[in-house]
């Protein structure tokens, strides 16, 4: 999932000074994990906005607002709300935010679409509702298979691909102690399965071509350019 | 000179370390920066001198003009190269410019974790690692870039690279010392351990890879001193008794204290590896002393 946190209300209502009448539209896929833009916090939102003289005209979450296929069937019935408003503001990622924007421009309105929430990575969820950890950061290269199923480009902190710096300390990150040595993980999973001999060998320099951003995926035909 | 000519004579070989000022060295007659002073006090002393690159992430003068400045003064500087500020396309000009400059040993690293620095927003780069960019400086070395692109002339530099005898576990350490030695390290400076026997067992461990170790030594100058890089210095770990020894002589004695201990666990040290590297923080001054105290105890 992509992992989300809510601004702070000083800096949406920054985001929405001159705009008085605001269209909600949150989003029940990864920002319902998050606690960050399901339909509880938009409803919550709602009623924050309204205490600050704001006059909320519509609420909507739909299941992947990220998702053409799940937003456009909610969005679009709702087109003359959306136009009402003086501005939307996203309770979703930012590729939640830009579907919301693409779908006004493609609605032929020309809204101000704003976002609510921080994005903060890939996540994925270890405790429900409690703990979420960022371990891929879709590079287009994936070195798992090296590596005992433990990235290093993302867990380790300075994304390294041919073994550990010197700075862990009792097994911990040099830069979060708090947070275990990625090489040493892989290090000890390797151990364990008997392959240590596979992180003998050299990995050699990433190919950055292959995360040049922006990113189309063309889905078909399984490219990437 | 290249340190690997002096490996190559079976010397024992003597490397300190200054840190470039935070500013614009521009001398016009005027006296030394300090890390010049520092160098300068040495300089009959040691065969080279490291020159660091934005240590600890704290932003300087570069080691490149660094480098440059220790050779208009009649030293061998060791251009130390960190991937933490440079993707791949910088890291090989700087190679090329620093050879180019006159300069003759490189040391290879992957550089501190930006948090430690006085820019903790910055972007890390690490577009490579300290491997990788041995292999590369290798490459450059033989006549080609990383891409395979023919250089017009090719660079002519000794490789270094550090390693870390306190690292736990050892054997995951070793395993990627031994891809540096592949990947082209010549010879291998240390971080410090304060243990003889703990560097006893590194060094028995490393002997078959056929690099020469150098003992990296910090100077430890004062209890205070011993608890910060305890608490802020990653992959350096200074012991209680040490610490406990520093602190039971009056502030003045410091100096001479450190002196003693440099003396004791190098008399204990010297014998195992092929040389030393002092990181003396400002306290270059020591190393005639302790040098003249230890020659005796280098592997003949």
């Amino acid at each position: 999932m992509i992992g989300t946190t809510k601004k702070p209300m000083t800096e949406i209502l920054q985001a929405l000074e001159g705009h008085d009448k605001v269209a909600l539209v949150g989003c029940d896929g990864c920002a319902k994990v998050c606690l960050t833009g399901g339909t509880d916090e938009v409803a919550a939102l709602s009623k924050d906005l309204e205490a600050q003289g704001k006059q909320v005209i519509l609420e909507v979450t739909p299941e992947r607002t990220c998702n053409v296929a799940k937003a456009d069937p909610v969005l679009k019935p709702v087109q003359d709300k959306l136009q009402e408003a003086d501005a939307v503001l996203v309770l979703g990622c930012g590729g939640a935010v830009q579907i919301t924007r693409h779908l006004t421009e493609v609605y032929g309105l020309t809204i101000p679409v704003k976002t609510g929430l921080d994005s903060v990575g890939h996540m994925d969820t270890l405790v429900p509702g409690t703990l979420a950890l960022e371990q891929c950061q879709e590079c287009g290269q994936c070195i798992l298979n090296e590596t005992g199923g433990i990235c290093p480009v993302t867990k380790c902190a300075k994304g390294l691909l041919e073994g550990p710096c010197g700075g862990a300390q009792d097994g911990k990150c040099e830069a979060d102690l708090s947070r275990d040595c990625a090489w040493i993980l892989i290090y000890n999973r390797m151990q364990a399965l008997g392959e240590l001999d596979k992180l003998k060998r050299y990995m050699g320099p990433k190919d950055y071509s292959k995360a040049a951003r922006p990113r189309t995926l063309y889905i078909k035909e399984g490219r990437v350019t | 000179m290249k340190l690997t000519e002096l490996f190559r004579q079976k010397k024992s070989v003597i490397t300190s370390e200054v840190g470039p000022v935070k500013g614009c060295v521009r001398l016009n007659g005027g006296p030394p920066p300090e890390f010049l002073q520092e160098a300068l006090n040495i300089k009959d002393y040691v065969d080279a001198v490291n020159i660091t690159d934005n240590q600890s992430a704290v932003m300087r003068l570069g080691p490149l003009a660094g480098s440059v400045l220790l050779k208009q003064y009649g030293m061998d500087p060791i251009f130390q190269m960190t991937c933490r500020d440079r993707n791949r396309l910088a890291l090989q000009s700087d190679l090329l410019s620093a050879c180019s400059l006159g300069i003759d040993n490189v040391l290879c690293l992957t550089g501190d974790h930006i948090k430690f620095g006085d820019h903790k927003a910055a972007k890390q780069v690490f577009d490579i690692d300290s491997v990788q960019l041995l292999h590369i400086a290798r490459g450059l070395n033989e006549g080609h870039d990383m891409s395979g692109n023919q250089l017009t002339k090719a660079t002519n530099l000794a490789l270094g690279a550090a390693a870390t005898p306190s690292f736990k576990p050892l054997d995951l350490h070793l395993l990627k010392m031994e891809k540096k030695v592949k990947a082209g390290a010549e010879f291998f400076q240390t971080q410090p351990v304060y243990d003889p026997r703990h560097y006893e067992e590194f060094a028995r461990k490393t002997e078959g890879f056929g690099v020469p170790v150098m003992f990296g030594l910090v100077v430890i100058k004062s209890p205070q001193m011993g608890r910060f890089i305890n608490d802020n210095v990653a992959g350096i770990d200074v012991p209680e008794s040490l610490i406990q020894e520093m602190a039971s002589v009056p502030k003045e004695q410091y100096k001479a204290k450190a002196t003693e201990i440099c003396i004791r666990l190098l008399k204990d040290i010297a014998p195992m590896c092929q040389g030393i590297h002092f990181m003396p923080f400002g306290w270059s001054d020591i190393i005639p002393t302790v040098l003249a105290e230890i020659k005796p105890y280098f592997p003949k």
